[in-house]
């Protein structure tokens, strides 16, 4: 077998860069889908049924369907139907929003009703109203205790968003696929990529470790 | 003289507008009636014990008074006034009422400081300032100074239950409400609690305690309303309660806690 590794350090340069596309995808996906799980599990937990229904809607839409076609879907068809055409990284960004931001509500909404409901009723004995109850009191607590499930979240992010190279946004995934198509070296790049994506990713999954450790439930 | 005429004789300003008045309270769970038929009075600057088995309804009367709890039938007055009908309205009546709940609910994610501070700033709207010296003043009242910088977990549970007082008393209510306070307490630390309850009850607070503990609604209550199976088998002075009990319900149940007077 005949390997030649310099390609990976020619490249190097080019591979720094989808990195960086990488990192910066994962990190606007959940500077979205934070507030956007947020404002979907308020809804879902409202009294009125319109609203929530809305919001359950959207959650079990988006939740269910495979994320690889919802990237085809923003990218082929949402055009057409909309009038709305995005670069490539703004449709990758969308995808990626769309589906996280559904599991980011389901994630608030199990840690806003974990929260005891004295909680509420001490807040709302002091003369607050629902929302600054939900706002000052609940939402903090129920943010603190899901923080764990959010950084596992991102770490899956993270990996996912190399399905968004389909539509050439030019993360690592896409960049080392376009390298391997013009070079012919399959098994370095290949192999390349799987300890770039290993070599940032397992940082993250231990640092996850540690805030589920350090903010895990212990009641 | 009638029972009516006897109360109005023995009760402090009972002349005034009772602080808070029930007129035949009902309050259902589905079929279950949590609260038959209830009538009662708490006049101003009075401490009214609600005492009885567990289950038997005083818990609930306590959470209509600030309608945490809905009521099925009857009125609660406010100051002469009913219960307002509107959320905003209601808002209102709760700020003139703390309320200490059995499990303290401090808000954990809060200082010491902060948990008595919040009321007053994010509801009253007072300044910073204003919150900190109030919170400053009512920590010194129950004994807890240096804990304000301290976080609700790393105190004990007779200290949170002050600490709840305090956060309870910044809103400066007319009335309080305390909701078995020391139920959840380690036995040694039930008695701190008590004195700072006691301390307010000098200082002419109005309060309704459901309580389980006979020695201080037998020093400090003004007024004893024994409750069973959803309604009242009989109120009165505490003399009357504890020492010439009128109702066979009272007296099974006094003899039930061992309560030998």
């Amino acid at each position: 077998m005949n390997l030649d590794w310099s390609v990976v350090w020619q490249y190097s340069g080019a591979l720094g860069q989808g990195v960086a596309i990488t990192l910066g995808l994962t990190f606007c996906t959940m500077l979205i889908a934070i507030p956007g799980g947020i404002v979907l599990a308020l809804m879902r937990l409202s009294s009125n049924r319109l609203v929530s229904g809305a919001s359950a809607c959207f959650v079990e839409f988006f939740r269910n369907i495979p994320l690889i076609l919802l990237v085809y879907w923003t990218f082929y068809v949402m055009p057409v139907f909309t009038d709305l055409s995005l670069s490539p990284f703004a449709t990758g960004l969308l995808a990626l929003s769309l589906n996280v931001s559904a599991y980011n509500s389901e994630t608030f909404r199990a840690g806003i009703n974990s929260i005891r409901k004295g909680q509420t009723e001490a807040a709302l004995a002091l003369g607050m109203s629902q929302t600054e109850a939900m706002l000052k009191i609940v939402l903090p607590q129920a943010a603190r205790r899901v923080l764990p499930v959010l950084a596992s979240t991102w770490v899956s992010l993270f990996k996912d968003t190399s399905l968004v190279s389909v539509i050439a946004v030019g993360d690592l995934a896409h960049t080392a696929l376009e390298i391997r198509a013009q070079t012919f070296r399959v098994l370095e790049m290949l192999t390349a990529m799987a300890v770039i994506y290993w070599l940032l990713g397992y940082p993250q999954a231990k640092l996850v470790d540690r805030i589920y450790k350090k903010w895990g439930v212990k009641e | 003289m009638t029972a009516m005429a006897a109360e109005l004789q023995n009760r402090k300003n009972a002349d005034q507008t009772p602080v808070v008045e029930y007129r035949s309270i009902r309050k259902l769970y589905g079929e279950f009636v949590a609260i038959g038929s209830v009538s009662a009075r708490v006049n101003k600057g009075e401490v009214v014990c609600l005492i009885g088995p567990s289950g038997s309804g005083k818990s609930t009367l306590l959470r209509t008074t600030n309608a945490l709890e809905e009521i099925q039938g009857g009125d609660i007055l406010i100051d002469g006034k009913p219960l307002p009908p509107k959320k905003a309205d209601i808002r209102k009546v709760r700020q003139q009422m703390g309320m200490v709940f059995q499990n303290f609910e401090l808000f954990p994610h809060k200082t010491v400081l902060e948990n008595i501070t919040v009321g007053p700033l994010t509801v009253l709207k007072v300044s910073e300032q204003e919150a900190r010296k109030r919170a400053v003043a009512l920590l010194e009242k129950v004994g807890l100074s240096d804990k304000a910088d301290k976080y609700p977990a790393n105190l004990s549970g007779g200290q949170q239950q002050r600490v709840a007082i305090a956060r309870a008393l910044a809103m400066q209510p007319d009335v309080m409400l305390f909701d078995e306070p020391t139920s959840a307490l380690d036995p040694e630390t039930i008695g701190e609690v008590l004195n700072v309850m006691k301390r307010l009850a000098e200082e002419g607070m109005t309060m309704i305690v459901v309580t389980h503990e006979m020695t201080f609604a037998r020093r400090v209550a003004d007024w004893v309303i024994v409750f069973d199976r959803g309604s009242i088998v009989e109120q009165g002075p505490p003399a009357q309660i504890f020492d010439n009990p009128q109702a066979d319900r009272t007296r099974d149940f006094l003899s039930h806690l061992g309560w030998d007077g």
